[in-house]
């Protein structure tokens, strides 16, 4: 049965997030945090507009802030800002999930 | 389907005096008490009571596992549920989690449920010095090493990021082999994903609906069929959703004595957790109560919507869903909801979960100030109108299930 990531359209994206799980069964936690929150950051990238208006300040506020940041001034898209190197395999799961929601939701 | 009780112990002061009473506290430990006594006698299968600390009015429940010792000494079936204990090391030090979960199981004649979990107001982190940025990290770690202690004959000793302690041996050790079905909170569905992966059960505190059960039954099954790398030595998979209950022979009545409750369940949370009004509490001296009456009802979800628009850009009215997974929460659990009616009305509810395939259930029958007579009311209606024919189905259920884990290869320590 095909998981959530699997159903992601953007083949880059997808790649991504499929090597954030990857990592998360070799145990390379960092790994998926990184990959995860970067595919946030590209699709709000790609997708500026879904970071207007009060729906973006709620997805902004939605994001998880269990070690890794968003870095947010105005004018400019927003960035990582890494609190620790070192990250739980919850954690880990925390931000893969929030990525694949977004993603999917996103209809990317 | 299964059904249980959940209870945040709440006790909304005297609209007419600024304190509580003396008797108050005492009052409603005793009738708790007795509606979970009532709840065992009519086939309720569990109750979850809550860890919370200096949330006035919200919740008075800050030692369950004393609360879940004298329930086991008046109850013969129920499961006793802790919903949750707060598991990072600067709330319970995970050795003494242990000690208590196993001395319960052991009173219970192993009846525990073991419900884990982080918590995430201001007023319970900044208390107890835990950083919003850890507690999930501090939740795995202190539960990791929790199930060890309960298992591991002596338990050899951690040096851990967030507690360290010698090898001992954690006795007394659990009634439940090789221990008690463990469970997490989980107010976001990625919690409800991380659960799966660890092989743990999933308190959904968000009043999923029934489409949004259906979706995460499914997905939570397959992950643990698939991705699944236990916490524990058993797993617990188990997909339980919170709702409110008022069940009575008219709506009108259903209404007039729930949807109150509700509303203050949802207005006290709701100030709790925002983080501009719940950071800000004054301990002591606020009167949440009085507060939530003199807003009219029309304008409650307006005031708690201020809030949100806070910190989270919310701009619903009382009549306008959010779409955020916190703030849609609340929301619904200050709305009527698909368990306030008649017998009739809320089997048709429940049976769509059914169909869904959830495996619990929960519902807040205490909330703001329902009156005890009107709460035992409502669960002999229910229990004696609605329960019996979801439980002469459960077998259909537990076949499902059966199915659903048959690749499953871990040991499985559940009581669905």
């Amino acid at each position: 049965m095909a998981g959530k990531v699997d159903r992601i359209q953007d083949p880059e994206l997808r790649a991504s997030l499929q090597a954030a799980q990857e990592s998360l069964r070799k145990g390379d936690y960092r790994d998926v945090v990184r990959r995860s929150a970067e595919a946030f950051l590209e699709l709000v990238r790609r997708r500026p507009e879904l970071l207007e208006g009060q729906e973006g300040i709620r997805r902004l506020f939605m994001f998880p802030r269990l070690g890794v940041d968003l870095a947010v001034s105005p004018g400019s898209p927003p960035t990582l800002k890494w609190e620790r190197e070192r990250f739980s395999f919850s954690e880990a799961v925390t931000y893969l999930e929030f990525a694949t929601e977004q993603l999917l939701q996103a209809g990317m | 389907m299964k059904f249980g009780l959940f209870y945040e112990l709440q006790l909304p002061k005297p609209y007419d005096a600024d304190q509580w009473h003396d008797d108050q506290e005492h009052r409603i430990v005793k009738e708790a008490l007795e509606q979970i006594e009532l709840a065992d006698r009519l086939g309720f299968d569990y109750v979850f009571i809550v860890e919370h600390h200096f949330l006035e009015e919200y919740s008075h429940s800050s030692a369950p596992e004393v609360f879940l010792a004298a329930a086991s000494q008046r109850t013969k079936n129920i499961r006793l549920g802790h919903g949750i204990v707060l598991m990072p090391p600067p709330y319970n030090h995970p050795a003494r989690v242990a000690e208590r979960i196993a001395m319960l199981d052991l009173v219970s004649d192993g009846r525990v449920e073991f419900g884990t979990g982080e918590s995430s107001s201001e007023m319970e982190m900044g208390g107890f010095g835990v950083r919003r940025e850890e507690k999930k990290a501090m939740w795995e770690e202190a539960t990791r090493e929790c199930l060890r202690m309960m298992t591991e004959v002596p338990y050899p000793g951690y040096e851990g990021t967030y507690f360290a302690m010698p090898s001992r041996n954690v006795i007394p050790k659990p009634l439940q082999k090789p221990h008690p079905p463990v469970w997490v909170a989980a107010a976001r569905r990625e919690t409800t994903m991380v659960a799966a992966r660890l092989g743990i059960g999933s308190l959904g505190f968000s009043f999923e609906t029934a489409d949004e059960a259906r979706e995460r039954v499914e997905e939570y099954y397959r992950l643990i069929r698939e991705e699944c790398f236990p916490i524990g030595k058993a797993i617990n998979p188990a997909l339980a959703v919170l709702s409110v209950l008022s069940c009575f022979d008219s709506e009108e009545e259903a209404i007039a004595k729930g949807l109150e409750g509700a509303q203050f369940f949802s207005y006290s949370l709701g100030y709790y957790y925002s983080p501009f009004t719940g950071g800000a509490h004054k301990p002591g001296r606020v009167h949440l109560y009085r507060q939530f009456r003199d807003t009219p009802p029309e304008q409650r979800w307006g005031a708690l919507a201020e809030w949100f628009r806070g910190f989270a850009g919310y701009r619903g009215g009382f009549g306008e869903e959010p779409q955020d997974e916190v703030g849609r929460a609340l929301w619904r659990a200050a709305q009527r909801g698909g368990c306030i009616g008649t017998p009739e009305f809320i089997r048709e509810t429940l049976l769509r979960y059914e169909e869904a395939h959830l495996d619990v259930m929960l519902f807040v029958a205490q909330c703001g100030a329902r009156k005890h007579e009107d709460i035992m009311d409502s669960l002999y209606r229910f229990g004696t109108k609605v329960l019996p024919e979801f439980k002469e189905r459960h077998e259909q259920h537990q076949r499902w299930r059966r199915q659903q884990l048959a690749p499953v290869d871990y040991p499985i320590v559940s009581s669905i």
